[in-house]
């Protein structure tokens, strides 16, 4: 199989440039990653994050065939080729496939991702309905692969202003949740012209999202939650 | 400003939007049921005072949507502050001029 | 050239990138919003000549129909046209309906090629 990938160096002086490579697959490659780690061994050079290589860790997002999504959760069977491999968009580039997340993981870290109570701890468990519980079905399996936010154009113009999908919907992870007691708050700071209103519901970060997570009805929620406290 | 943050501009958006197409379905019905087919009748239509207030009306509603919109796309593409409010006053000053304009037109119009 | 921690390299080339339809009906939705804003000066003169006079008005709709104005004229139906047409997509997605991945790719089709149709519709309107 061929593949063209996004190489680049911080400490040479070329600049980003593809690279071609042909590898064979063996009978029991399945992913995308496993031919990334079979470049490995005869081009160590090549970098790139990966971990659990089960679509769990959300390491190994990159652009690929110019959609966003896991290599480990890539199937080689039906890959146009060559395969392009890109960087995610937008984010810096340390290295090769590797870019700098602090962006994005400050947009999570301020949209507060813990639950806040106002009320004094209760003597045992802190009950929650299987109800209650439904609707954080489609929130709480977010791994923060980045995949949504680098895929949407509203964040690659305000990177730095707009929290993007992936925040937002944790955002919205934590409002839906019954035992959150900081929900006026927290749609508070969401209610902002580039926080959350940059969303145009281009919705990009749906159609990449590689656990079949849906940012952009999350964020439905946010706006009908704002307007629903206004009114 | 808190009345431009966030919830307001988007609402007034969707609002000005619901208003404007039912006033392009209304324009649709006109133009290909032929009800005001020809000078005479289109004239006699923008003369009267109910007809004046409909086209003045709907433009308001135009202007107002226009503005939001083209806020929308300076917000996203122009990062500087002073240039952005610079294209913002001048927007708002083009759609206030042409709104003026339509405003004496209609006013022309009007019998004495 | 050795490359600062400040200066890393971006990949923005959207050139490069397989855009959802979905992007497209909302690229096109900012566009023809922009076309249509710069139309609105044009609109209110147009206004204004087709209330001068009966010669005016008629003059009017013979230049709209003349050569270079026909581009005009079908460039700016299209633009109304994709313009409501998402617009009422993006409507009725605010309000819960087609807000899903399938029907979202669906609505998204359906309103680029209405647009397409009436700027169709119209050049062969203006043509007879």
């Amino acid at each position: 199989m061929r593949l063209r990938i996004y190489r680049y160096d911080p400490d040479s002086d070329r600049g980003p440039h593809m690279q071609d490579y042909t590898v064979e697959p063996e009978a029991d490659d399945r992913k995308l990653l496993d031919l990334l780690v079979r470049i490995k061994s005869f081009d160590d050079s090549l970098s790139f994050r990966r971990s659990c290589r089960e679509g769990i860790c959300g390491s190994d997002g990159m652009n690929i065939n110019g959609r966003n999504g896991l290599a480990c959760l890539t199937s080689i069977n039906g890959l146009a080729e060559p395969v392009t491999l890109r960087p995610l968009p937008g984010l810096p580039v340390i290295r090769d496939l590797i870019v700098d997340m602090t962006q994005f993981f400050a947009h999570y870290k301020a949209i507060k991702p813990y639950l806040i109570e106002k009320a004094p701890p209760p003597d045992r468990e802190r009950h929650q309905s299987p109800e209650e519980r439904e609707k954080l079905d489609g929130l709480y399996e977010c791994i923060l692969c980045a995949c949504c936010s680098t895929f949407c154009p509203s964040f690659w113009w305000n990177p730095d202003k707009f929290l993007g999908p992936a925040a937002l919907l944790q955002a919205y992870r934590f409002i839906a949740d019954s035992r959150d007691g900081a929900t006026a708050e927290r749609l508070d700071y969401l209610d902002d012209v580039y926080r959350l209103f940059r969303c145009r519901s281009i919705m990009n970060c749906t159609e990449v999202c590689p656990k079949g997570l849906s940012p952009s009805h999350a964020i439905e929620q946010i706006r009908q939650a704002l307007l629903a406290r206004s009114l | 400003m808190r009345v431009f943050s966030g919830q307001v501009p988007w609402l007034l958006q969707r609002l000005t939007a619901l208003f404007l197409i039912a006033a392009l379905l209304v324009i649709c019905v006109v133009i290909f049921l032929g009800l005001l087919p020809d000078y005479s009748s289109w004239k006699a239509f923008a003369k009267s005072g109910h007809g004046a207030t409909i086209i003045f009306v709907s433009y308001l509603a135009i202007c107002t949507h226009a503005w939001i919109g083209a806020r929308d796309v300076l917000l996203d593409y122009v990062k500087p502050i002073s240039l952005r409010l610079t294209l913002l006053v001048a927007i708002s000053l083009l759609l206030t001029a042409t709104a003026i304009r339509l405003l004496l037109i209609l006013g022309a119009q009007l019998p004495v | 050239m050795h490359r600062s921690a400040t200066n890393h390299p971006r990949f923005l080339n959207l050139l490069q990138m397989r855009h959802p339809v979905g992007a497209i009906v909302s690229i096109g939705h900012r566009v023809s919003g922009l076309l249509l804003i710069a139309a609105l000066p044009a609109l209110v003169a147009g206004l204004e000549w087709s209330l001068r006079s009966e010669a005016d008005y008629r003059q009017l709709s013979e230049m709209l129909l003349g050569p270079w104005a026909r581009g005009v004229f079908v460039l700016l139906i299209w633009a109304l046209a994709h313009h409501v047409a998402a617009g009422v997509r993006h409507l009725l997605m605010d309000a819960g309906v087609g807000s899903r991945l399938p029907q979202a790719r669906a609505s998204a089709r359906l309103a680029i090629v209405f647009a397409l149709l009436c700027a169709l519709a119209a050049a062969i309107g203006s043509l007879s």
